[in-house]
């Protein structure tokens, strides 16, 4: 029973927050906040040297053979200093996708380019419904001969802007159940048909984009492991992407929770640091509470998800529906704490901010995940740690 | 991190599951009954586990005492009677007692042949326990007690209570308090129950009349009595969170067949997605508690003391448990508020943290009081916020000592 990180962890947070605070301070991240491609491909590069990008893909393919705790600890680094880039686009999800597909075919064309940042990818999942279950996933691929035909369009694809390869989650069958009939595609940029349509959101500091396919055409090479059968992977992919957006989320919050600590500490008013008054002291002790449970939250379903333990899926629910409000709460409360200062542009608390509120609503919303903890629930019998 | 358990915890969790299979207590009616019950626990070695081997113990890790407490919580049946005396008095014996005092009182607390309560706060010192007013004076080999305490739980059946009163009134308030043991059945000591809000009476008013406690009966030294009541002792506290998920999971799971039953608009509730929205926020917190409870268990197993970081644990478990059974309350509707003739398809069975038998109405009037006791919410923001953030203390009208002595302790909780 061991809730710490081992001595390499640690390393790789430490190394993580040194290289972020060099390369990317908030002045630098502002500086991309207003590009149109939206990071510093440079410092993307220096993240692969540092091994960062390949932390989840094997040794075999230039990675470095961890899992979803290492894949947390940078993401918490990356919120903590909102980081702008596709690490959680294409390090987290698109690699940890071709990871699990345990396809050789895929795996050979795009794990080391992903890890050694030749390559960015990222995955799509979401449809217009924004439904995040199997029935959701809509966009037609039609067969054709030996070729499917896609029509349809993903929505708030992250980093699909700059992504070389793209893994869709399309409908090649319809079925009475909902899991089968779904099919990934590995999408390579400029492919004939597809169009990608960047979004302009809050968050300047992770990006995303509407992918449409209008009459796209692609050859059965470009199936990731098997026809209809995709959704298990795209589940898989689901939970990781809930944990790792919980993990953002929580560094956000973090940095959020210290600002507004050390401010509370200096700004006098009164004849006094406001810290000093309870009104503000019991803000900041509310805030750490949420900040504690959300640590707590996330790395215990980073844990159960690279252990493979039974509660696995639960866990990534309860982590995502947790942090998405916990993460609102501290970084709206700094706002609060710090007044007028915390509604100022040059002031970077807004940064943190909108960061997590980014990623909120996305890889499932509260109410979504709270239906799944439910439906966990009735199931107990199932899943030994509720039984 | 590793969160799985070992082999060898796996299987010391089945012997005592199986033991808690063999031996289920009688409906507990009378004092006697629960006496019983608590010798039984003890007699299986489910009691004082993390007291010394020396004094009764079993040194048991917190691994340990934490999985026996999931398992009585599994079991649904009651702990010890003598909460307070094995969690707090007998580890400030052992840690503060002279040998006299470990051998007079440890093994009677252990089998429950002496049951003990904790006079901590007055009608005038609550959260700002500091400034008790009840006095002990020196008087030839002894002392004499005069005053009042209040809240005091458990009071009613205790042999002996641990009392803090004031020995020396000229030096800082902190500074003047001195920690006693104190007989309930001594002349001049009376106890009033109070009946709480649930109807039931756990605690008591206590008032001293020239109470004469022998020179022996000081624990630790003069004046020593705020510190030994801050340094918070306890060898028992390894599974306190864990328990309390248990027990609120099922909870939760009867509230679920409740919700099966209930149709308020000829659905059944639990088909209703506010209501599900309800329950998926419940159980999600839950399980963050179990996570919490968790990383403070890997804590404790690295011989790591509780520090002001557990009260968070504590302001979001008694928080938690407010925010829960108001909710639960919105999805049963009046049916919640029925104290008899609730269909049995929509009952609660359960027991509270202190083993009393609790229906849903008991269990949502209990919830305010765990907000309350042990240091209240506001107690544990201040603790948080000074304690833990480093965040400046509030200006006190209390600062200025009576003597130069300076003042260091930071208000705390009362055991109610």
């Amino acid at each position: 029973m061991d809730f710490d990180f081992t001595r390499e962890q640690v390393m790789l947070r430490d190394v993580t927050r040194e290289v972020l605070a060099r390369e990317s301070p908030t002045i630098a991240v502002r500086r991309w906040m207003e590009d149109d491609r939206g990071y510093d491909p440079e410092l993307w590069h220096r993240l692969a040297e540092t091994g960062l990008l390949g932390i989840a893909v094997d040794e075999a393919h230039g990675g470095q053979g961890l899992g979803m705790v290492e894949l947390a600890l940078v993401l918490d680094e990356m919120g903590r200093g909102a980081y702008p880039g596709p690490y959680f686009a294409s390090s987290v999800l698109a690699a940890g996708l071709l990871m699990d597909c345990g396809d050789a075919t895929p795996q050979g064309l795009y794990l080391t380019g992903l890890a050694d940042g030749s390559l960015v990818g990222t995955v799509a999942i979401s449809d217009d419904g924004l439904s995040w279950g199997p029935s959701g996933v809509t966009l037609s691929a039609q067969a054709d001969g030996d070729e499917f035909v896609l029509a349809g369009a993903k929505r708030f694809v992250p980093w699909a802007h700059v992504a070389d390869v793209i893994l869709v989650a399309a409908r090649t069958r319809r079925d009475e159940d909902p899991t089968h009939g779904i099919t990934v595609f590995a999408v390579e940029r400029g492919a004939p048909g597809v169009t990608v349509v960047p979004h302009r959101s809050i968050d300047r500091t992770s990006r995303s984009a509407d992918v449409s396919f209008d009459g796209a055409r692609l050859g059965r090479e470009s199936i990731v492991r098997d026809l209809d059968m995709g959704w298990p992977l795209v589940e898989l992919t689901l939970a990781r992407a809930a944990i790792g957006a919980s993990a953002d989320m929580l560094g956000a919050a973090r940095r959020c929770l210290q600002m507004s600590v050390e401010y509370a500490k200096i700004r006098q008013q009164f004849g006094q640091p406001i810290g000093a008054f309870q009104a503000i002291k019991h803000m900041c002790a509310d805030m750490l509470l949420e900040v504690e449970n959300s640590h707590a939250a996330t790395y215990y379903a980073a844990w159960a998800l690279a252990a493979g333990a039974p509660d696995a899926r639960l866990a990534a629910s309860v982590a995502k529906s947790y942090v998405n409000e916990g993460a609102r709460k501290v970084c709206g409360s700094a706002v609060q704490l710090h007044g007028g200062i915390g509604f100022t542009w040059d002031y970077d608390l807004h940064l943190y901010f909108k960061r997590a509120k980014g990623l909120e609503p996305l890889y499932g919303n509260t109410e979504f995940h709270r239906e799944q903890i439910v439906r966990a629930a009735l199931d107990a019998a199932a899943i030994p740690v509720l039984a | 991190m590793d969160l799985t358990y070992s082999p060898d915890d796996r299987a010391f969790r089945s012997r005592t599951r199986a033991w808690f299979e063999r031996h289920r207590p009688r409906p507990l009616e009378t004092l006697e009954d629960r006496r019983a019950w608590h010798r039984t626990l003890y007699e299986g070695g489910y009691v004082g586990m993390g007291w010394p081997r020396e004094f009764g113990g079993q040194d048991a890790r917190p691994l340990e005492q934490a999985i026996v407490a999931e398992e009585i919580a599994r079991a649904n049946v009651p702990g010890t009677i003598n909460g307070l005396g094995i969690g707090i008095v007998g580890p400030t014996l052992i840690a503060h007692g002279t040998e006299n005092q470990k051998r007079r009182y440890l093994r009677k607390i252990l089998a429950a042949e002496e049951l003990w309560c904790q006079l901590y706060s007055e009608p005038d010192a609550g959260s700002d326990l500091a400034s008790l007013k009840t006095t002990a004076r020196r008087e030839g080999d002894g002392y004499v007690v005069n005053g009042q305490k209040v809240w005091t739980s458990q009071a009613a059946i205790a042999n002996f209570g641990v009392l803090l009163a004031r020995t020396d009134a000229s030096v800082a308030k902190h500074a003047g308090i001195s920690y006693f043991v104190l007989d309930m059945h001594a002349p001049g000591v009376e106890v009033r129950p109070l009946t709480q809000i649930t109807g039931s009476a756990d605690f008591s008013e206590v008032f001293f009349t020239d109470v004469r406690v022998p020179a022996e009966n000081l624990i630790g030294d003069e004046g020593q009595g705020w510190t030994l009541a801050q340094t918070t002792l306890g060898f028992e506290r390894g599974g306190n969170l864990l328990a309390r998920v248990t027990r609120h999971r099922s909870v939760l799971q009867q509230l679920i067949v409740a919700a099966g039953h209930l149709r308020p608009d000829g659905t059944p509730a639990l088909e209703q997605s506010l209501v599900r929205q309800k329950l998926g926020q419940m159980f999600a917190e839950l399980e963050v508690l179990r996570y919490a409870g968790l990383r403070a268990l890997s804590r404790l197993e690295k011989g790591q003391r509780p520090g002001p970081e557990s009260s968070v644990d504590k302001l979001y478990y008694s928080e938690m448990d407010k925010r829960h059974h108001e909710l639960i309350q919105e999805i049963l509707g009046p049916y919640g508020q029925l104290t008899e003739g609730l269909a049995s398809e929509l009952t609660l069975d359960t027991t509270t943290s202190l083993g009393v038998p609790a229906d849903w109405t008991y269990s949502y009037l209990y919830s305010r009081a765990g907000t309350i006791y042990a240091g209240s919410s506001e107690i544990q923001k201040n603790i948080i916020g000074e304690r833990v953030l480093g965040l400046p203390r509030e200006p006190r009208a209390d600062r200025v000592a009576p003597t130069t002595a300076r003042s260091n302790g930071s208000a705390t909780g009362k055991g109610a």
